[in-house]
């Protein structure tokens, strides 16, 4: 023990954990990783996916999975070796001493139990409070963590409130036997970033209030800046460096923690691209698949750039529920009455919370949802709906491609990657195997992925990777107009800055013309030139970027723009 | 780190490590198998073939020797036939009804299952609703009904265990195929402008068939047994070409009067052959069940 402080509350000393696998190789989560938390503070573990910063947290609690190994080191609670506990003498531990916030509210809690039943079993478990002490004490709880109306929402389900309101429950659960210490894991990630900011504000009081310590698992430097005293930034596993927020986000000294920081994308301006590494694929490979992307361009270079490639005149759509036994018909007005232009090798985006109606708009106009009467939508000079004849319906669809949102499900399993970018081509006999083989492993060089790992199935691939897939697969049918539909939001934030450069690289050697769809506002910054803000299915403003995004005119606008994480950049 | 992809040899060869039963009920499946395969090749004698039977070879106890000059080990009927001749044919005549039924009813049950999940409206209306027509009727009687109004033979048989299997394997189908059609790759798919029937069969069959290759074992030990049953009660397969069923029915009149041998070895026979296939269907069945995986 180097340091015999009696503030602090965990140390964590050259924390070694291994996993054994199945091929006979280990692999080390953590490597050596020395930590320190005082009573109090709120301390920042920041990295990427698979950096081992769940790992602290689930070593604290005796969370680790069965065949993991402590090789090295260990975590001290309070002078209590917990890294060494028995599985009984956790009972102590968890939820009385250190409180633990899972990523999605909306799996934490138990969907068949109401909110009160599951306050009250923490409080009772935890508590000597029992009865009508404990319900009150529920209700405090509920009001610290400004939840409003709490004797309502004691008799909800989880299903019945939102993302933001279960989180702030979450909490309250976290600090109901008033613990030393929780451990919250990308507790914002989930939710908006409009309530994000809001419902951090709540964890950083309650927090203070009851000198309760944090340790805050993100990849958000973002969040970082606003919540933490102090950041610990991991990477493989490994300690890259550490220090109080405010000087190591001014001055950081490793290359990496830069990368960290150049990734964030920012509201204040707009950068040309972001200070991330990429890595270009080979050249021969990209100038082949680029000729074949601009191959037909010529003989489809009829919009000059003053007149829009897309028009979208009343466009609206109602989702509406049959009537059960039980309930009525209920019907929903998704998209109210949209309107807007694109035009030839622009970026429009459109931002929103979640439903507010952004990617059913995206769908109507690829055809994935069929608008209400009255809607109309004009690509390159023609009324969609008059496209009847089977071989201009090909064309059209070629024509508007789609980047999706989730990586996971947007790739079919049981095709190669090569074979899930071009399988298309062959079914439709543009393209013969042969071609169709050098097309994808030129595709695949073109969005920065090894030609031969074309033969991968979908799962050997990161997210990021996956996405890249994506990519190359709507770039496949040499499409004029793409619709990216959240495209980045599943990603961790340098592969997102990584992406979002790729994007930003084909759009200025294809000419694409990109609608960005995105809840993030600083991500819209970034990539549109103008964007359209949606609320409730309905336009509430309309303009360039650097108008609407610095100077907004709704009321709306400003409250989102209010609610983004501040972050002075140096 | 990059190490090469399973064979799917190998993959299979995993489910089954470390689980003697189901190694065991493996080996129990392929011999019998391979003996139904080889029946006219291996056995003592040809039962169908009236010539080689002698009415005077009739109702021999298990070791006797037959005029021919054949041991019958088994012992014979009251035609005089070989029972383990009878078994190994009978074996042929079972497994080949229950695998033909069970193949073509699943591919018809998964192909409407699809359907319906594609398609949704009218068409998953009609379509469910036919299989719960179907679930709503005891099979054993729907399958007599059947046999009455079309008469016996094999290929009656057939055909009223294909519309036993088809219901389940649809409804199954469609609750998996349901939830895939929400994914993206299956608008990337439409977007490609690719048809209806090619992300049926390229895109929504090869991610929901799992499920259904899980309970196709149980689905076929169920046909044999379901075969079985209607040959037992007469309205199965013709007494020309005698199912293990038949064999267990023909025995049962001189079962009574000693003659055990005749009901009782294809008795054993259709129990462990069930048996091994159930107990590969179990393995199979924990190891598609995540929940279940690394607790057996």
């Amino acid at each position: 023990m180097s340091m015999i402080d009696t503030n602090t509350l965990i140390e964590v000393q050259d924390l070694t954990i291994a996993y054994p696998m199945a091929d006979g190789e280990v692999f080390r989560a953590l490597k050596g990783i020395s930590l320190e938390v005082a009573r109090g503070q709120i301390v920042g573990v920041v990295g990427e996916s698979g950096a081992g910063k769940s790992t602290i947290g689930k070593a604290t609690l005796g969370l680790l999975d069965d065949n993991a190994v402590i090789e090295t080191g260990g975590v001290r609670l309070d002078e209590a070796r917990v890294s060494h506990f028995e599985e009984h003498m956790f009972a102590d531990v968890r939820g009385k001493k250190v409180g633990y916030i899972y990523q999605n509210p909306m799996t934490a809690l138990n969907p068949v139990l109401t909110i009160g039943e599951q306050i009250i079993e923490a409080i009772t478990a935890n508590t000597d409070k029992r009865g009508d002490a404990a319900r009150a004490y529920a209700i405090e709880l509920l009001e610290q963590a400004e939840v409003p109306l709490p004797e309502d929402r004691l008799d909800k389900y989880p299903h019945q409130l939102s993302g933001g309101l279960c989180q702030r429950i979450v909490f309250a659960i976290a600090v109901s036997a008033k613990p030393d210490l929780i451990i919250a894991d990308e507790p914002t990630t989930a939710l908006d970033v409009t309530v994000q900011k809001a419902v951090l504000d709540t964890l950083k009081r309650l927090a203070k209030r009851d000198n309760i310590a944090i340790i805050l698992i993100t990849h958000d430097m973002g969040v970082v800046a606003e919540m933490c005293d102090y950041v610990y930034v991991l990477r493989h596993g490994a300690m890259v460096e550490h220090g109080p927020t405010a000087d190591l986000m001014q001055s950081p000294t490793q290359d990496y923690t830069r990368e960290l920081m150049a990734a964030i994308p920012r509201i204040d301006r707009k950068v040309e691209r972001f200070a991330v590494p990429g890595g270009l694929g080979n050249a021969t490979d990209r100038q082949r698949a680029i000729d074949y992307l601009m191959g037909n361009k010529a003989d489809r270079q009829t919009a000059n750039g003053d007149e829009p490639l897309l028009q979208v005149r009343g466009l609206s759509k109602v989702f509406t529920t049959a009537a059960t036994l039980v309930s009525a018909a209920n019907s929903f007005r998704a998209v109210d009455d949209v309107n807007f232009d694109v035009y030839p090798g622009e970026t429009l985006g459109i931002v929103g919370e979640s439903g507010s109606g952004k990617s059913t708009v995206g769908r109507m106009i690829l055809g994935l949802h069929t608008p209400e009467a009255g809607a109309e939508i004009v690509y390159r000079g023609r009324d969609v709906s008059s496209i009847t004849s089977k071989k201009d319906r090909l064309e059209h669809c070629k024509s508007l491609q789609c980047i999706f949102q989730d990586p996971y499900s947007s790739l079919n399993p049981r095709m190669s990657a090569g074979e899930n970018i071009t399988h298309a081509l062959k079914a439709h006999g543009t393209l013969g195997r042969k071609e169709a083989d050098q097309l994808a492993g030129d595709l695949m060089e073109l969005v920065g992925l090894p030609r031969a790992s074309r033969r991968k199935m979908p799962h050997a691939f990161s997210g990021g990777e996956r996405q890249r897939i994506g990519i190359a697969r709507a770039l496949s049918f040499r499409p004029d107009f793409i619709f990216c539909d959240e495209p980045t939001s599943a990603l961790d934030v340098t592969v997102q800055a990584e992406l979002l450069n790729l994007l930003k690289d084909l759009q200025d050697e294809l000419g694409l013309t990109l609608l960005f769809v995105s809840h993030d506002l600083s991500v819209v910054r970034q990539m549109c030139d103008r964007v359209l803000v949606m609320k409730s299915g309905q336009v509430v403003e309309s303009g360039p970027c650097d108008k609407v995004l610095v100077d907004p005119d709704a009321e709306y606008t400003k409250g989102l723009l209010a609610a983004m994480p501040k972050f002075e950049f140096s | 780190m990059n190490k090469p992809e399973p064979t799917a040899l190998q993959r299979f060869a995993k489910i089954f490590r470390g689980h003697p039963m189901a190694i065991a009920g493996l080996f129990g499946i392929t011999f019998f198998i391979l003996v139904a395969i080889f029946a006219p090749w291996i056995a003592p004698q040809n039962p169908y073939d009236q010539m080689q039977l002698d009415i005077l070879d009739g109702l021999l106890p298990p070791g006797s020797t037959l005029g021919t000059g054949i041991v019958s080990i088994l012992g014979t009927d009251a035609l005089g036939r070989d029972i383990l001749s009878a078994v190994m044919y009978g074996l042929r005549i079972s497994l080949f009804v229950a695998f033909v039924a069970v193949l073509v009813g699943s591919g018809i049950g998964v192909i409407l299952g699809l359907l319906a999940a594609q398609k949704r409206g009218w068409v998953e209306t009609v379509i469910m609703r036919a299989v719960d027509l179907k679930i709503s009727f005891p099979g054993i009687l729907l399958a007599l009904m059947l046999l009455a109004m079309f008469g016996t033979g094999v290929d009656k048989v057939i055909f009223a265990l294909i519309i036993g299997a088809w219901a389940s394997k649809a409804r199954l189908v469609r609750a998996v195929a349901l939830s895939e059609m929400k994914k993206e790759y299956i608008d990337a798919a439409r977007l490609a402008g690719l048809s209806d029937w090619r992300i049926m069969t390229r895109f929504l069959l090869p991610n929901s068939i799992s499920p259904v290759l899980v309970v196709l074992p149980m689905s076929i030990s169920g046909a044999i047994g379901a075969e079985a049953t209607l040959s037992f009660l007469g309205v199965g397969v013709p007494i020309t070409e005698p199912s293990l069923g038949l064999l267990i029915a023909n025995g049962n009149d001189y079962l009574l009067s000693g003659k055990w041998w005749i009901s009782i070895f294809p008795g054993l026979v259709l129990v462990l052959m069930v048996l091994c296939i159930n107990v590969v269907a179990d393995r199979l069945r924990d190891h598609a069940n995540p929940y279940l995986r690394g607790k057996d």
